[in-house]
């Protein structure tokens, strides 16, 4: 079975070749390159990994994922973005997607009423002709839903079974202003202790086509690494979802300096140790071989 | 007070559950939904900025603090329609743990799983559920597993479908509907298949033990609680 890091990000410095959006976190000069993360997984004995657009949602921003693609097509699988507010997505979504390596694209927003208690009509959603557009196309969604969002989505889910849903981060939906960046330079989400989650995003476990990241742990816990606190929030998944559905990931680059790749490597078995070894292996790398069908190596 | 009686007392000790029709109703009812559609509408952006930044869920909504905002939310506390009741099976040394004054988005939004509150071991625990408007089949209705209560009743597992939950009965009713169930036993809410929030009420009693609610708890309202009894269900006197 392969080990699979289902969730992580690489880019490059940003040129003429590579153009990409800068931040204080990701200048021009910084970069985070595939080598440098093949290193890594070879140390660590990680197969294969999804690699995920950041730092700008331009056809031309995807310049460099693309090219990774390209470059190791039976290492990687890709997960592209979408300008907010592009007046065609769907033509977009087709030219990332045409025999690049690119299976799917990332949202936050779904464009349908704030007010929770609203009548619904799901084909008024903003992100409606995109859901429309996976699944006749068969993309994943890679959902990391702000708070404020989270409503909308079990609408889409039951209106389009056939996606491939991917819930990123432990199913989190971060709140407005609970973002910020930590000493290492890795986000971090401020959470209530109480896990909100579960009334939303844990209750998607109903829809079979819907599947949860186990990753993300630095960004939520209040504990170094092994997270022990959020040993809770992953039994939960786990009891929601059956670890069929479940696929661990890293976010590499942010995880490199605290607490380096090779620990998170361990950090299922950390915060799930009664797994049986079958399980283990489905949740390091079998389901995502499965749902987002990885090349055989 | 009006007291259960042998059926209902059978009903109870047997399964678990208690059904009152028209608990609430005439000016009292009216009073109850206009107070609960008043402060929910008042309280609803704060929520909604409360869900978006996080700090809320966003499946349901309670009205914060009711017994501030009208009392009738704290009449209903020891409504004389299922109040006697509440006393017989606690052996008249009820408290009141808090009230959720609750509005439940329709399906998909909301979806709650079959189970129990409390464990056996617990204080005997009781909840009254009373329906703020009509609740029709499908609409959100509570359901519950009648004698799941017991010690010996079980195992019983979470289903899929709330529906395929064996042995259970739903509850669908009249607004002034109060339903009083034994919080051991198995049940849920229902999905909500229309396309308006289920607004009710739950209160959770339980049987007396020493410290579980300070007299500092309701204090704010020690005003409306004159007699011995209202002093002692609130937990006023300690």
């Amino acid at each position: 079975m392969p080990r699979i890091d289902a969730h992580l990000h690489v880019f490059t410095k940003a040129s003429s070749e590579f153009p990409r959006e800068i931040s204080d976190v990701w200048p021009a000069e910084r970069e985070e390159p595939v080598e440098k993360l093949l290193e890594e997984m070879e140390k660590h004995q990680i197969d294969q990994a999804v690699l995920v657009q950041m730092a700008g949602a331009s056809i031309a921003n995807h310049r460099y994922l693309l090219r990774c693609l390209k470059a190791y097509p039976n290492r990687f699988l890709g997960i592209g973005l979408v300008p907010e507010g592009h007046p065609n997505p769907t033509d977009h979504m087709a030219e990332l997607t045409d025999n690049t390596g690119i299976i799917g694209f990332r949202f936050s927003t779904f464009g349908g009423p704030r007010d929770i208690f609203a009548k619904m009509d799901v084909r008024e959603f903003d992100a409606y002709p995109i859901w429309k557009c996976a699944a006749e196309r068969d993309y994943v969604l890679w959902l990391y839903p702000n708070a404020i969002n989270a409503h909308l989505l079990p609408y889409l889910v039951q209106e389009f079974p056939q996606v491939r849903v991917v819930l990123n981060h432990l199913a989190v939906c971060p709140g407005k202003g609970k973002f910020s960046w930590d000493e290492y330079g890795r986000p971090q989400i401020q959470v209530t202790g109480y896990n909100l989650t579960m009334h939303t995003t844990y209750r998607l476990a109903r829809f079979e086509n819907v599947n949860v990241h186990l990753s993300g742990q630095y960004a939520f816990s209040q504990e170094e690494f092994p997270y022990k606190d959020l040993a809770g929030w992953h039994r939960g998944l786990l009891t929601g979802f059956g670890a069929k559905r479940l696929m661990w990931a890293t976010d590499f680059p942010w995880i490199l300096e605290e607490p380096g790749y090779g620990k998170l490597t361990t950090v299922i078995e950390e915060l799930l140790p009664d797994l049986s070894e079958a399980e283990l292996a489905d949740i390091m790398g079998g389901n995502a071989k499965r749902i987002l069908r990885f090349p055989d190596l | 007070m009006i007291l259960p009686t042998p059926a209902e007392k059978k009903q109870w000790e047997e399964e678990g559950y208690l059904v009152f029709e028209n608990a609430i109703q005439g000016e009292d009812l009216k009073r109850l939904q206009t107070a609960f559609d008043y402060w929910a509408d008042a309280g609803k952006a704060d929520w909604l900025d409360r869900v978006e930044a996080g700090e809320a869920a966003a499946t349901f909504y309670d009205i914060p603090n009711p017994f501030e905002k009208d009392p009738i939310f704290i009449d209903i506390i020891d409504y004389p329609s299922y109040y006697g009741a509440l006393m017989e099976f606690t052996d008249h040394d009820l408290i009141l743990l808090a009230p959720q004054v609750r509005s439940v988005a329709p399906w998909p939004v909301s979806y709650t799983g079959w189970h129990p509150d409390v464990p056996q071991s617990n204080p005997l625990h009781i909840k009254v559920q009373i329906y703020v408007n009509d609740v029709e089949a499908g609409g959100g209705e509570f359901g519950f597993v009648p004698s799941s209560h017991k010690p010996d009743a079980g195992p019983y597992t979470r289903p899929m479908r709330q529906e395929s939950m064996p042995g259970h009965k739903t509850f669908p009713g009249k607004a002034g509907t109060a339903i009083m169930f034994n919080s051991c036993g198995w049940h849920v809410s229902m999905d909500n298949h229309s396309d308006v929030p289920r607004k009710s009420i739950i209160i959770i009693y339980e049987k007396r033990t020493p410290g579980r609610i300070g007299p500092e708890q309701y204090a704010f309202i020690s005003e409306y609680c004159q007699t011995p009894e209202r002093r002692k269900l609130f937990s006023l006197d300690g």
